[in-house]
């Protein structure tokens, strides 16, 4: 499996505080990769750093082939890396179909330029995710677990080559989760090579084809979910807390 | 296009129409007003681009309504060039403006970018009183022209390109991606919009029509200084109207230019002593109790009645 | 050189009023983060009433202040309780339009009971200065300068050490943090707001003394103001204290150096640069 997406050695400091450290590990083309830890492990910083809201404080990124550590967020965006936010951000006061609309205006490439165009594959993608029939409200009135799906949709709508997505599963019940990796599935079926940030640690084993686990910003395990679960450093370092 | 939406682009196109021919039955007195009504109308629609589509209060849209008054009165007085290359001359500084400072100026967020812009137009004012060319903290006077009608029919041209310019940014690319800026500006980046560029366009945008407007003021009125043209006051006045009338859409801001416009003219005539009272009153009312526009009103009247106005009152208080 | 000694002598006197006028706005800023463009004009309000107090009650412009202070200070307090918490939640375009609006109706009221006259508040040792060598400091800006370092001070401590300015620094981080120290937030944001304006009383008492005020001084002043928050930053009283004195010595070498139209240019100019050089204000504060 060739990688789509490097990270190698990649540090972040905020005023001090090391956020991530010396992280290097590879997405491979068509891979989940599911990213776990404690709280404050650096995983939504990793995101950042890779969809480019955060630089690097040293270390290199490089996506199919192309160092992209320095690029602007929005060149990366167009590249091919879309991305979904734990935080919830959606155009608040624009409808949902307009908030997926965005993705597809500009996104991968340099996006679709007519708005009718635009608007009929924002439609397709919330199809995609179950959203279809909350096209015309505005995105501030959804509920908790269907933002998580806008979250998804507006990333798709930027057809992307590498798709991030912090916690899109934080707070959906088992049935909705189980929708979310049906759709995670299917989109990886599409061709897109997928980096998971997850609490669930059930659901994430199941739908992970590898397992990185952070604690404290480093790296502590990279492997099969199985063989990562029962490392005794991940389990002292995450699990064994929940177990005491 | 829908009957309706027909409807509404009839009813407008109409609009302008009895508005063209106002100067042609109308006494100097309403023509005088019209021009500052029309004229106002555009400074508003024009913040309306960078504060109300994407999201960017700027206090130094002043500085652009000095840079278009300037640069027309300094090609007319200095260098003796007709009126139609002032205008664009003063257009080019504005958009140069908006390019050298826009780019730092647009980083900050929120109150900040605010008070910057503010610190802008005082410092352009400042520094426009000690240049010679620009008749130092004295002024310019500009050669008369007296032609009322003319003015008013510029000034209704322009406000209607400006006009069509925004309804066109609610239906591009571009507009989405100011939208979607002022919406969540690390969200738009991160969909791959270009937020700098973005930004800075509209700022020069929207400092292209308040630049004009300045130029057709200066004319029209034949003198300048540094006080009235880069007059702060003005700056509120374009927002208050802009957000009276509903910040963020294509008509609103007119709607608010032309009743606010009218409201105080009525007051000033009958009233004197009162307008600038009630100027002040009204905004804080409008404020407190319609705090997305008339606009806004006129969509959710219909369906919450006074209630609206109860919910406006609850969801902002404490 | 004796006259850049005197310069700098006017200069620092001048930036220890411009301490205390900003210091009600960063507080009110820092805290309930609604940037008062009314501020300027209630520093006017607090000039007009120790004009009236000395002009007609005979009562020393200094020994009135706390007089001042207190009734602006309620002024304040029902303003911030009767209306402005009616839109603290409100987006921020909204706060500046309704504080705007304040000032309009401000301005215009005193314009019509005080009418568009400048006025000054002379008392006797108005004119008198302590010389030092050549160099001579006026009497009036130095006692000025002293009431405004006591002010800052005195707020800094009070924010320090009390347990309401303890909570009043709490909601500066969080709006509802009051409620953990037992204060209503409507109380206490009132209560801020009132400080707020008392100062701006406190200042517009001395602003008096040293120049000459008229209805319509308030929008410079805020201006001001606003340039001495962005320099010294809005958690600190000390910082506003810096940021009054920069402003104050820039103003007055920029005069003298420079050439007195230049004035303006120099106090906002600096206030652009410290925005550009530090976009999210000197202490990485965002609204």
């Amino acid at each position: 499996m060739s990688a789509i997406l490097e990270v190698t050695n990649v540090t972040r400091r905020f005023a001090g505080l090391v956020a991530v450290s010396d992280i290097s590990f590879t997405l491979g083309q068509g891979e989940i990769l599911g990213v776990i830890g404690p709280n404050g492990a650096g995983k939504t910083t990793l995101v950042s750093l890779i969809s480019g809201t955060l630089r690097p404080t040293s270390g290199d990124i490089v996506f199919e082939g192309m160092r992209i550590t320095g690029l602007a967020a929005y060149r990366r965006a167009r590249l091919g890396i879309g991305r979904t936010f734990q935080i919830m951000r959606p155009f608040p006061g624009l409808s949902v179909l307009d908030n997926v609309a965005v993705g597809a205006l500009f996104g991968h490439g340099s996006g679709e330029s007519d708005l009718a165009k635009a608007r009929d594959k924002a439609r397709t993608q919330l199809e995609f995710v179950g959203l279809g029939k909350f096209a015309s409200q505005r995105a501030e009135e959804l509920g908790g677990p269907n933002r998580k799906r806008l979250e998804l949709a507006k990333a798709l709508a930027m057809q992307p080559k590498v798709l991030l997505c912090d916690e899109v599963m934080a707070g959906l019940n088992l049935v909705e989760i189980d929708e979310v990796i049906d759709v995670l599935r299917k989109i990886r079926e599409s061709g897109i090579s997928i980096l998971v940030i997850e609490h669930v640690i059930k659901a994430i084993k199941r739908l992970s084809d590898r397992l990185l686990v952070l604690h404290h910003g480093d790296k502590i395990a990279d492997g099969q979910p199985d063989a990562v679960l029962s490392n005794s450093k991940v389990i002292e370092a995450y699990l064994g807390r929940r177990r005491a | 296009m829908t009957a309706s939406r027909l409807g509404v682009a009839v009813a407008i196109v109409a609009v302008v129409a009895v508005l063209a021919t106002v100067p042609l039955f109308s006494s100097d007195v309403i023509v005088q007003f019209g021009i500052n009504a029309l004229l106002l109308a555009v400074l508003a629609q024009g913040w309306n681009i960078i504060g109300g589509y994407t999201g960017y209060a700027s206090f130094g849209n002043s500085v652009f309504y000095g840079l278009g008054s300037y640069g027309v009165a300094i090609a007319m007085v200095q260098w003796n060039l007709p009126f139609a290359v002032g205008m664009i001359f003063g257009a080019g500084l504005a958009v140069a403006f908006a390019f050298l400072l826009g780019v730092p100026v647009l980083r900050l967020k929120g109150h900040y970018f605010a008070i910057a812009t503010l610190g802008l137009a005082q410092v352009m004012s400042a520094i426009v009183s000690n240049i010679g060319i620009a008749g130092q903290n004295i002024g310019l006077v500009l050669p008369p022209l007296n032609n009322d009608h003319l003015f008013y029919e510029l000034s209704l041209g322009l406000l209607v390109i400006a006009t069509l310019t925004v309804f066109w940014l609610t239906r591009s690319r571009f507009g989405f991606g100011l939208i979607a800026i002022r919406e969540n500006e690390e969200g738009a980046a991160v969909m791959g919009v270009n937020t700098t560029l973005y930004k800075v366009l509209a700022f020069a945008l929207s400092g292209v029509f308040t630049a004009l407007a300045g130029g057709i003021h200066a004319y029209w009125i034949t003198f300048l200084d540094p006080d009235s043209a880069f007059d702060i006051s003005l700056n509120v006045k374009m927002i208050i109207m802009a957000v009276f009338g509903g910040p963020g859409t294509v008509l609103g801001p007119v709607l608010g230019a032309f009743v606010l416009s009218a409201v105080s003219e009525i007051l000033s005539s009958k009233v004197t002593n009162l307008a600038g009272l009630f100027f002040g009153a009204v905004v804080v009312a409008a404020v407190v109790l319609m705090p997305r526009g008339v606009a806004d009103v006129m969509r959710q009247f219909r369906t919450a009645g006074w209630r609206y106005f109860v919910e406006n009152l609850r969801a902002h208080r404490i | 050189m004796d006259l850049l000694a005197q310069v700098l002598i006017n200069g620092v006197l001048l930036g220890g009023l411009y301490a205390v006028m900003a210091l009600g706005l960063a507080l009110v800023w820092g805290v309930l983060n609604i940037v008062n463009l009314a501020h300027g004009a209630f520093i006017m309000l607090g000039a007009y009433l120790a004009w009236h107090l000395y002009t007609y009650l005979g009562i020393d412009p200094f020994l009135g202040l706390p007089l001042t202070a207190i009734i602006m200070f309620c002024v304040g307090y029902a303003l911030q309780r009767g209306l402005l918490n009616l839109v603290v939640r409100a987006p921020m375009f909204n706060t500046l339009l309704i504080t705007f609006g304040l000032e309009v109706v401000l301005t215009y009221l005193a314009q019509l009971a005080f009418s568009a006259d400048f006025r000054t508040i002379n008392p006797p040792y108005a004119g008198n200065g302590i010389a030092l060598g050549p160099l001579v400091v006026p009497l009036a800006r130095l006692m000025a300068f002293g009431v405004a370092a006591v002010l800052t001070v005195g707020v800094w401590i009070f924010l320090l050490r009390t347990r309401l300015g303890r909570a009043i620094r709490a909601t500066a981080q969080n709006l509802v943090a009051a409620r953990l120290y037992g204060v209503e937030p409507r109380h206490l944001y009132a209560v801020t707001f009132g400080i707020g304006i008392g100062l701006a009383g406190a200042a517009g008492s001395l602003y008096g003394t040293v120049s000459q005020i008229n209805p319509y001084i308030g929008a410079t002043l805020t201006a001001k103001c606003f340039a001495i928050s962005i320099i010294g930053g809005l958690d600190n009283p000390l910082g506003v204290l810096v940021g009054g004195l920069v402003l104050g010595l820039i103003e007055s070498l920029t005069v003298l150096y420079v050439g007195a139209t230049f004035g303006d240019v120099a106090s906002f100019g600096i206030l652009v640069l410290v925005l550009i050089v530090r976009p999210s204000g000197l202490l990485g504060k965002t609204a």
